[in-house]
């Protein structure tokens, strides 16, 4: 039988992992870290969850707020999710939004295992497009982004979501079972690690940030938080790419809505010359 | 749905066929490609072949090559396989396949597989 886990437990975990990634876990979710603090337990070998909460309130080493945070944060995730983001990328936002563009800077805010930034990669080379572009990026969880930068994927992974034209076409079979991204795409993306919640953003740099699933782990004041940090991040004429069903509802937002034929994108748009 | 499922294992397309049952896919079954022609030589009305590759009489390429002289059925095929070497694969999309499944698989990969072949197909 699993161990029945204190209120004041879940409280002291749920609160770090506010104060360190602004994702929130209300009460009634409390349950969505059985499992994990579980994981951490066996990890660090304690007798009991009740053990390791008393070891880390007194002192929590940097190997197990990193680790918590790893167990914390959702990677769930795979090549081409949703399609529309892509079909928006590809047939409208490079080609018309962003005509006038030359360079194109995209950041993958949140990319866990590197499936999105490699969709992007896919995507733009299938479309054709032959515009230069830098493509940042970045995840909170080191462990996501050890596998992002490996580039090595399993058998499953590369099922979910990748069309078997595209997986010969730019992995190459690395071990029994696994596959690698090719250079020609795994190579264009410069992967760091990035806190959205504490993190520096750069000025006026991007064109195109995705952040996808992002804000739905957010309270509104987080929400609304790293919005402001991404608003400022963007370029003029810059779009956020977010999640399917994701809103700024309820959101004191500059950003404007933009309605592509490939769904709903937000756009920044503060001077008068800027492109509809 | 229906799907027509070429396997000689009957504990694979045991398993396979409860994943599409679960997903409200009725299928039928055949135990090699041979077994498949003669199926698809009598009633056309498949949405989808799940095709292995290892298997007696007639394998999986044989049966895409008789498919493509023959034009048995337009239904996508998609492979469903331990053969998970490049080449093998690509010499499964040349010879008419739609989408490749490599062994071992799950039900959500199963399913999104078949969904995203049949739409594209409709």
């Amino acid at each position: 039988m699993s161990e029945k886990i204190d209120g004041k437990i879940y409280k002291f975990f749920a609160d770090i992992v506010f104060k360190k990634t602004g994702i929130y876990y209300p009460e009634r979710d409390y349950y969505r870290l059985d499992s994990r603090l579980e994981k951490m337990r066996k990890q660090f070998k304690f007798e009991t969850i009740e053990d390791l909460y008393k070891k880390c309130s007194s002192l929590m080493t940097i190997d197990m707020e990193m680790y918590l945070i790893d167990i914390c944060t959702n990677n769930e995730t795979y090549f081409f999710r949703d399609q529309k983001p892509f079909d928006a990328l590809t047939k409208e936002i490079i080609p018309d939004v962003m005509s006038e563009q030359q360079n194109i800077k995209i950041w993958s805010c949140a990319s866990s295992t590197g499936q999105e930034p490699l969709s992007i990669c896919m995507s733009i080379a299938e479309a054709g497009i032959n515009k230069p572009y830098l493509l940042d990026a970045s995840d909170i969880s080191e462990q996501a982004l050890a596998k992002a930068k490996s580039g090595i994927y399993s058998g499953l992974d590369v099922q979910r979501g990748l069309p078997i034209q595209l997986l010969v076409k730019y992995f190459e079979q690395e071990k029994e079972g696994f596959w690698k991204a090719k250079n020609e795409i795994h190579s264009r993306i410069n992967y760091f690690k990035f806190n959205l919640f504490t993190g520096h953003f750069k000025p006026n740099y991007y064109d195109i940030i995705f952040c996808r699933n992002v804000l739905i782990y957010q309270n509104q004041e987080n929400k609304q938080l790293i919005l402001q940090s991404l608003f400022s991040s963007l370029k003029d004429g810059g779009v956020i790419i977010m999640g399917a069903g994701e809103s700024l509802i309820g959101i004191d937002s500059q950003l404007q809505q933009l309605n592509l034929k490939s769904g709903i994108v937000f756009q920044k748009k503060i001077s008068k010359q800027n492109v509809a | 749905m229906k799907v027509l499922l070429v396997d000689d294992s009957s504990a694979i397309a045991k398993v396979v066929g409860e994943m599409l049952k679960e997903a409200g896919f009725s299928h039928e079954r055949a135990e090699n490609g041979k077994v498949a022609t003669e199926i698809l030589s009598k009633t056309n009305d498949f949405d989808l072949i799940l095709l292995d590759w290892n298997m007696p009489q007639m394998d999986g390429i044989e049966f895409l090559k008789f498919n493509k002289e023959h034009n048995l059925t337009k239904a996508p095929i998609v492979m469903m396989t331990t053969e998970n070497k490049p080449e093998k694969i690509l010499k499964a999309l040349e010879n008419g396949a739609s989408e490749y499944i490599m062994k071992p698989f799950t039900q959500d990969i199963l399913i999104s597989k078949i969904q995203t072949v049949t739409s594209k197909a409709a």
